[in-house]
Parts: C-alpha cells; sequence; structure tokens
C-alpha cells in the first residue's frame, strides 16, 4: 500500500443548519513531514476545517482523511495518531497538571513517559497546582504537553501560541520544526501569518469557508509588495515609475516619492531612482501580514 | 478499554459529592427512624390518619396502618422522600456528566481522543449506575442499623427489594437525563425531561385509582412498577424488570443519538 498523505480532504463542505456555509467544497492534502499553516481571519472556516478533521462534526458534503482512515467510517483509527489543541481549551479545573496530563495518556492508552517529562520541562510546566489556579499561558502549555506527549504523526494545533510569552512561543515552533524534521506533520491555523511563517513550509489561506491560495511561504514572501520611500535632492517627476510592471506610485510631496512595488521590480526601481541624486532610499522588508490582507483584498474584488 | 479512564475519572471527581449526600441521606433516615418509638402502637394516630381526604392518602401512601416500622418506612421514606432524592441525585448526575460537561467545552479534547463516543456515553452511565447503587447501599445499611435501635421491624427480604427498586427508579431517570443530553447539547433539557417524567410518575401512580381516566396511564409510571408500599407489601418482580429494561433502553438511547450529531463546542 502506498504511504497515504497525513490529511487529505475532498469537496470537504459543512453547512449548519442555520444555513451559515461555514466551509466549502475544501479540497486539500497535506504530506508527511509537513508544516501547515492553515491562514485565516476569525470565523473563515479554520475552526471548522478542524473539527470535521477530528469528526467533532460532521460534513454535509466530501470527506475527508487523517493518516489514510477516513474520519467518518474509521474514526477512532483516524484520531488514534493524531495529537490535538483546541484553539479553546477547556481542561478538568479541580485536577492538577500531573492528574489531568495522567487521565489523559490513560485515555488514549498510550504514552511515552520520557517524551512528556521532556516537553514539561522544556516549557516550564506547573503540575502541582489545580488547574483553575493557573493562567492562561499556562494551561495553554498543558494543552501543547497533552498534544505532543504520545509522539503522534499528525498533530492538529488550532491557533496554539495564544497566550504563550515569547520565550514559550520560541521553544514552541522549535518542537514544530523537530517533529517536522522527523517526519511528521504538523497542521497549524492561524490568524496571523507572524505566527506561522517561521515553521510553516506551505501556507493555505482561507476566507468565508473556502480556501483562497495555496502556496510556499517563500513564494508568498516573494509576491509581498514592498514599501519604499524614495527622498529625491530636488523633486522628480513620479510617472517615469509608474509606468513599471506592478509598480504604483502612492504618493509625491517635493521630493519625496512612495511606491509599492513587488520583489520583482526592485531592479528596475532601482535604476529608475539611480537617474536622479538621492538623499534617502528606504524599502521595508516584506510583511506577510500585507499580503494576507492583499489577498483578501484581492478575493473580495473578485466577488 | 481507553473509555475505562472516564469511568475511573468520573467516579473519582465525584467523590466528596458523593459522600456529601450519603451522610445526608443517613441522617435524614436516622431522623425519620427516631420519630418511631413515639408514634409505634398509637391506634388513635392511625384513625387520624382515616380521617384525611382520600387524594392525600392516595398521593401520600397512607394506606396500611403507620404505626407499625413496615408501614410507617414506606409512608415516611419509600413512597416519595427516598424516590425524591434517588432521582434528583441521578438526574444532577446523568446532567452533569454529559450535558454539562458539553456545555463547559469540555467534551471536545475528551472525543478527540481515539474515543468512541458510544463508550463514552456508556462510561459515563456506569459511573452513574455506580454511584446510584452506592447510594442505596447506604440506605439499605442505614435502615439496618437503625432498625433494632427504634424496633422498626423491617422485613429483611423486603427491604431488599425495596432498595432495588430506589436503586432502578434512579438510574432510569438518571440515564434518561443521559439520553436527552445525547440527543441535544441542553442542561435545561436534560433536567427538565426526567424531572417532568419524574412528577408525572409520581401523581399518576399515587391518584389513578381516585380519577379513574388516570388509570389506563399507570403503565407509563415508573412509580407504579415499583409501588408505593415495598416494605408492607413487597415489590413487584415485574415491575424491577420493566423499570430495568427501561433504563437499559434509555442508556441505549443515549449510545446512539450521542453518535448522530455534531459536537456542541466552545
Amino acid at each position: 500500500m502506498a504511504e497515504s498523505s497525513a490529511i487529505e480532504t475532498q469537496g470537504l463542505s459543512k453547512t449548519y443548519p442555520n444555513g451559515v456555509r461555514a466551509l466549502v467544497d475544501l479540497d486539500l492534502r497535506v504530506e508527511r513531514g509537513e508544516v501547515f499553516g492553515y491562514l485565516g481571519p476569525n470565523g473563515a472556516g479554520k475552526s471548522t476545517t478542524i473539527r470535521l478533521l477530528l469528526d467533532l462534526i460532521r460534513p454535509t458534503a466530501g470527506r475527508a482523511a487523517v493518516n489514510g482512515f477516513d474520519t467518518r467510517s474509521s474514526g477512532v483509527d483516524s484520531r488514534r495518531r493524531v495529537g490535538y489543541l483546541p484553539g479553546d481549551l477547556r481542561l478538568n479545573d479541580r485536577l492538577t497538571g500531573r492528574e489531568q496530563l495522567d487521565s489523559l495518556a490513560r485515555l488514549r492508552g498510550s504514552a511515552d513517559a520520557a517524551l512528556r517529562d521532556r516537553l514539561v520541562q522544556r516549557f516550564d510546566c506547573i503540575l502541582d497546582r489545580p488547574i483553575r489556579e493557573l493562567s492562561k499561558g499556562n494551561r495553554q502549555k498543558l494543552g501543547v504537553v497533552q498534544a505532543f506527549m504520545h509522539r503522534p504523526d499528525v498533530l492538529i494545533l488550532d491557533e496554539p501560541t495564544g497566550g504563550l510569552d515569547p520565550l514559550n512561543q520560541e521553544e514552541f515552533r522549535q518542537v514544530i520544526r523537530e517533529t517536522a524534521a522527523d517526519g511528521r506533520t504538523v497542521f497549524l491555523s492561524s490568524h496571523s501569518l507572524d505566527e506561522v511563517q517561521h515553521t510553516a513550509d506551505r501556507v493555505g489561506i482561507i476566507r468565508s469557508g473556502r480556501l483562497i491560495d495555496v502556496d510556499s511561504v517563500g513564494s508568498l514572501r516573494e509576491r509581498s509588495l514592498r514599501h519604499i520611500e524614495i527622498t529625491f535632492a530636488v523633486p522628480v517627476d513620479p510617472a517615469s515609475f509608474d509606468g513599471l510592471d506592478g509598480v504604483r506610485v502612492q504618493s509625491t510631496e517635493d521630493g519625496v516619492v512612495r511606491l509599492s512595488a513587488p520583489e520583482a521590480a526592485m531592479d528596475a526601481v532601482v535604476k529608475v531612482a539611480a537617474r536622479h541624486q538621492l538623499v534617502d532610499f528606504v524599502a521595508e522588508p516584506a510583511d506577510l501580514e500585507e499580503i494576507f490582507l492583499e489577498l483578501y483584498r484581492e478575493d473580495d474584488g473578485s466577488r | 478499554m481507553e473509555a475505562a479512564e472516564l469511568l475511573n475519572r468520573g467516579l473519582r471527581d465525584r467523590t466528596r459529592a458523593l459522600i456529601g449526600w450519603c451522610l445526608g441521606v443517613a441522617a435524614y433516615i436516622a431522623l425519620i427512624a427516631a420519630i418511631f418509638p413515639s408514634i409505634e402502637g398509637e391506634a388513635n394516630f392511625d384513625e387520624l390518619v382515616q380521617d384525611y381526604p382520600e387524594a392525600l392518602k392516595s398521593l401520600f401512601g397512607f394506606s396500611g396502618n403507620i404505626t407499625s416500622g413496615p408501614g410507617f418506612i414506606d409512608t415516611e421514606l419509600f413512597n416519595l422522600m427516598l424516590p425524591l432524592l434517588a432521582i434528583v441525585f441521578a438526574i444532577n448526575l446523568g446532567t452533569r456528566t454529559l450535558a454539562g460537561e458539553e456545555e463547559a467545552g469540555r467534551l471536545e479534547l475528551l472525543f478527540a481522543y481515539p474515543v468512541r463516543r458510544r463508550d463514552g456515553v456508556a462510561a459515563k452511565g456506569l459511573a452513574l449506575g455506580i454511584e446510584v447503587a452506592i447510594f442505596v447501599v447506604v440506605v439499605f445499611l442505614a435502615l439496618l442499623v437503625l432498625d433494632p435501635i427504634f424496633g422498626l421491624d423491617l422485613p429483611l427480604g423486603r427491604l431488599s427489594g425495596a432498595v432495588v427498586g430506589l436503586g432502578l427508579l434512579g438510574v432510569l431517570h438518571g440515564w434518561l437525563s443521559l439520553a436527552v443530553g445525547a440527543a441535544h447539547p441542553s442542561r435545561a433539557l436534560a433536567i427538565a425531561v426526567p424531572a417532568v417524567f419524574a412528577a408525572f410518575s409520581f401523581l399518576v401512580n399515587g391518584l389513578h385509582e381516585l380519577a379513574s381516566w388516570l388509570d389506563p396511564f399507570r403503565f407509563l409510571s415508573s412509580f407504579w412498577w415499583i409501588g408505593q408500599s415495598p416494605l408492607a407489601e413487597g415489590v413487584r418482580g415485574i415491575g424491577l424488570v420493566v423499570v430495568g429494561l427501561a433504563s437499559v433502553v434509555a442508556l441505549g438511547a443515549a449510545a446512539v443519538l450521542i453518535e448522530r450529531r455534531d459536537l456542541e463546542v466552545p
């Protein structure tokens, strides 16, 4: 048998009884060893997708398979080698962290105690106090540990870094990289591109229940617009920039010209600018957050 | 089976509440039993009761002579108070463990684990059954201990039957609450449906002999199947079987219904 994809969906759709089309015709493959960022604003359908993958809710059309097992007909098998961190984690408040992790390990029937202890140490988890006394960040760390502690083949993480401090976020990224290097798969949802760009190989962008783009993080960055501010010694005619492919002149005042330009046009922009005497040249580094917004806008325009 | 952890967890999370309920019911039974010596053999008391309105007598089981130990305990405990406590205890438990957990968003992580939903519900049902069993065993032991102290003279065989009937009554309403919670994620409904059923059962059982139009409905009354005077007259074996089967049907329905819908998530 050929090895199956880690996650595969075909025409996966969910329309809630109130008529909301939360997910429309999703076709997606996430391969083994891949870190896949699943991006979209709140309410775009990210959590709906994830809950369909875990068989917590049922599709109105289409199908999904995790680890090669259909989520509906082989639900338990499809979830066996999966670690899940919910977007809104609710633990048993009366238990201590240790009791909660022990209980979840028994519920799964398998856990790697040594691995769990390492994770607890890396994230500096508080184990001996009741969960109701823990901050959101400290609860989230327990959530991260329970998702990883049985060494799952597929990790499904819904907005995982909420509440984690920067130090823990870096540790978390490190754990994700190690997981992928190990040939295992991470499916990471987020509303912030910044959160996944350091770890994800590919990114899928979802909006209003539709997947509007899947691309590598690298090429997303290439498509991103640079914001350029050029200060000339004497005012120049901005029309010479306007003619360049993909370049837009945002504003001109006295000697200052503000442009937006894709990576591909940078060479031409510099050469045109170099015909004049320069005082300053500032190009802001690619901001993925803005491509993200750009994609949303494009999508809006097409409707 | 992984769901065994659910059973274990369910029981351990509830230890303190269970101890509280058991101490409470034992104290209440002791209080009632302690009254008995002061009315034992008081013939005027039986006469007084005979003058009560028929509906009242029928509803509250003032049938035989309440100045005997079995008649007294039937009227004061097994007619209403103990079934009420057992049912409230079981409905509360059935509502918390499923609808309550779902509303609190705690079922999401649970069922994202490789746990079959019906196994999860079965484990919760079993935990409920065990708790109700512990509760009625405490009732049994309390009466057993108090019997010689206050001279209740309870027949042991009938007391056993009465306690089994009490337990089945609790389990039926508790599992009914699970079934409602499995069908629809609402705590309010999971309480209301079995509570209304219990009230209906009590009233029909108490009044069907006086109001003939209620008579055909007696078969739908859980109280009627168990009987009103389990110590003076004994419980009906067929009644225990019917209530037991109905309970199993309710739990089976819960297991089927939980598989058929979207889980409510926070």
